[in-house]
């Protein structure tokens, strides 16, 4: 038995993990003597987490460390899910498989399709349209006007848009000209100078929207994950200058002229000030960190059903209260890993579309993480954003998932956008 | 009842986790080790390579060992390539350099030295690129770009 529990063998681990937390939940979630439907959630998902972990070691699939780390995250999540509310754990079990079809999915297309960096103006056009159907279509749903709902199926495009707008930086960086104004009439605009306005105002066009979908993280998302492509990929600094300087004075501009940003601003500096009110939720989520202490409660001994939205940019609260300080630093330790093999991947790849494209997936799953995990624990101003692979709700997981097949694809190599086809562009 | 089983695997719980990180995080460790030496693979000396899966190994064993000029085998902590394998024997075996060719020297080991799946006879064997050589349990392929 207790050679099983290896660390050399961490896929073990992952499944001695789920049997013993759904172990626990079959005696606490039902008053009656043992549910053995929960037992049987816990074991799919062990089984179907061990079962693609083989796949991608025996078909080698490139890094066989990133679906281990995500599996484990997906674990700690489904658990905590599960154990706040069993019908929402029961809908994030059915996500968790249209999220593991998805990145088998999306590996398979990333690597089959070779003209991913074709499409630039597709990535734009696509993104605007959706942002357009969710002003037209969008139902209010927790105070952002981000939902739409098509036959009794809803979901948040903006998570879609978070995929094309990486897609849409990694091909502007291989190659900027791909971003041509049409016509050659006004000369300026064909330059190196113009391209950089192209490239910036469909980023701004990208944060308007969101902005008026009243979204303020994934808009500090998208601003973060630009200055980092640009940090990196942009030769010169003046991009890099003008862009950290426009976001400070918007942010600031924001501050001063938008009631909500001051709002979050004021909870970030003293939530205690109108702890029953505004402060309410960044209060709760602090007690219920402090009530874990090292250990936690124990998992379904807690009450981190007291947090407001508690399933989803709360969770990391619940799972700190639960699992105490030594599980949410687990949570974040994974995270680093992770955002560690994506760099590493980075480095890796050839291609220059290949590698921004690793660079935006990368450094947006862990600007993300930084803002919610840092929102939570009041390190930075509190922003609703999910927790990448962990928060409860279907279009953020699906959507880290085809983030991470995409990654996948990427460090098998297969996806080398082989030579041939720069070579074409430049006769 | 309940809140008493919680707290008890709540230990349980974190211990596994982080065995689980420190797994992961080893055979990143590993992965890593091995890229390095490919980019210092520069001087084109001869090297031995091992063949066994590394993460089955219960001793410590470093992916490549480079032959630059003498090297000794063995279980002893004060051999050039330290085997903590319990078929090894203390001291094992040496490489030698003659005349820019390797020579591979049984030094009376108790379970021998194999090359190429035969025990070594004569005590000793000049080394060409390719050839498999096993202390013990453990193999390696000796490389040679030169030739």
């Amino acid at each position: 038995m207790l050679r099983l529990l290896n660390y050399k063998h961490p896929v073990n681990l992952l499944v001695a993990v789920d049997i013993i937390a759904f172990g626990l939940l079959c005696y606490h979630n039902s008053s009656k003597a043992f549910d053995w439907k929960t037992l049987l959630a816990g074991v799919i998902i062990s089984v179907l987490f061990c079962i693609t972990y083989l796949i991608i070691v025996k078909k080698g699939m490139g890094d066989e460390y990133l679906f281990l780390i995500v599996a484990m995250l997906s674990s700690l999540g489904f658990i905590m899910i599960y154990r706040l509310d069993n019908e929402a754990g029961f809908r994030q079990f059915i996500w968790l498989l249209l999220g593991i079809s998805l990145f088998f999915l999306s590996y398979f297309a990333f690597i089959k399709i070779k003209t991913w960096s074709k499409f630039i103006y597709f990535y734009i056009g696509a993104s605007f349209l959706l942002y357009i159907l969710t002003l037209v279509l969008g139902t209010d749903i927790g105070g952002s006007k981000n939902w739409i709902i098509v036959g009794g199926f809803r979901f948040q495009p903006s998570e879609i848009i978070k995929v094309l707008f990486i897609l849409f930086l990694a091909c502007y960086f291989k190659d900027p000209d791909s971003l041509r104004f049409p016509l050659n009439k006004p000369k300026f605009l064909n330059t190196r100078l113009g391209r950089s306005l192209f490239l910036m105002a469909a980023v701004y066009m990208n944060v308007a929207f969101l902005f008026l979908q009243g979204e303020w993280g994934t808009v500090l998302l998208f601003l973060l994950v630009f200055l980092a492509e640009v940090y990196v990929f942009d030769k010169g600094k003046v991009l890099m200058l003008v862009n950290s300087a426009a976001i400070i004075i918007c942010a600031a501009a924001g501050y001063f002229l938008v009631y909500h940003i001051k709002v979050r601003f004021d909870i970030w500096l003293n939530p205690w000030a109108d702890i029953s009110g505004k402060g309410y939720q960044i209060a709760q989520s602090l007690f219920a960190i402090a009530a874990g202490g090292f250990f936690g409660t124990g998992i379904g001994s807690g009450r981190p059903d007291l947090i407001p939205a508690v399933n989803t940019d709360f969770i990391f609260s619940a799972i700190s209260e639960e699992m105490g300080i030594f599980g949410g630093m687990a949570v974040i330790l994974l995270f680093f890993i992770l955002a560690y093999r994506g760099f590493k991947i980075v480095m890796k790849v050839e291609d220059k579309f290949n590698k921004a494209l690793a660079l935006g997936i990368a450094v947006q799953i862990g600007i993300q993480t930084f803002i919610i995990i840092g929102g939570v624990t009041k390190l930075v101003p509190l922003t609703g954003i999910t927790l990448p692979f962990i928060s409860y709700g279907g279009s953020s997981l699906v959507t880290s998932f085809i983030l991470l097949g995409l990654l996948q694809a990427l460090s098998s190599g297969k996806a080398q956008r082989s030579g041939g086809v720069d070579k074409l562009d430049r006769e | 009842m309940f809140d008493l089983i919680s707290s008890i695997l709540k230990y349980i719980f974190t211990l596994i986790i982080y065995l689980f990180i420190f797994g992961v995080i080893r055979l990143i460790y590993l992965d890593i080790k091995s890229m390095n030496f490919k980019k210092s693979e520069n001087e084109g000396y001869p090297y031995l390579k091992l063949i066994n899966q590394r993460e089955n190994l219960d001793f410590k064993i470093e992916e490549t060992y480079m032959l630059k000029n003498h090297i000794s085998v063995g279980r002893g902590n004060n051999n050039d390539i330290v085997i903590k394998d319990p078929f090894v024997s203390g001291k094992h075996a040496e490489i030698n350099v003659v005349d820019n060719n390797f020579v591979l020297r049984d030094l009376n080991s108790k379970n021998g030295t194999f090359l190429n799946g035969e025990i070594l006879q004569e005590g000793f064997a000049y080394l060409k690129d390719g050839d498999k050589i096993k202390f013990g349990l453990i193999d390696f392929l000796f490389v040679d770009y030169k030739a």
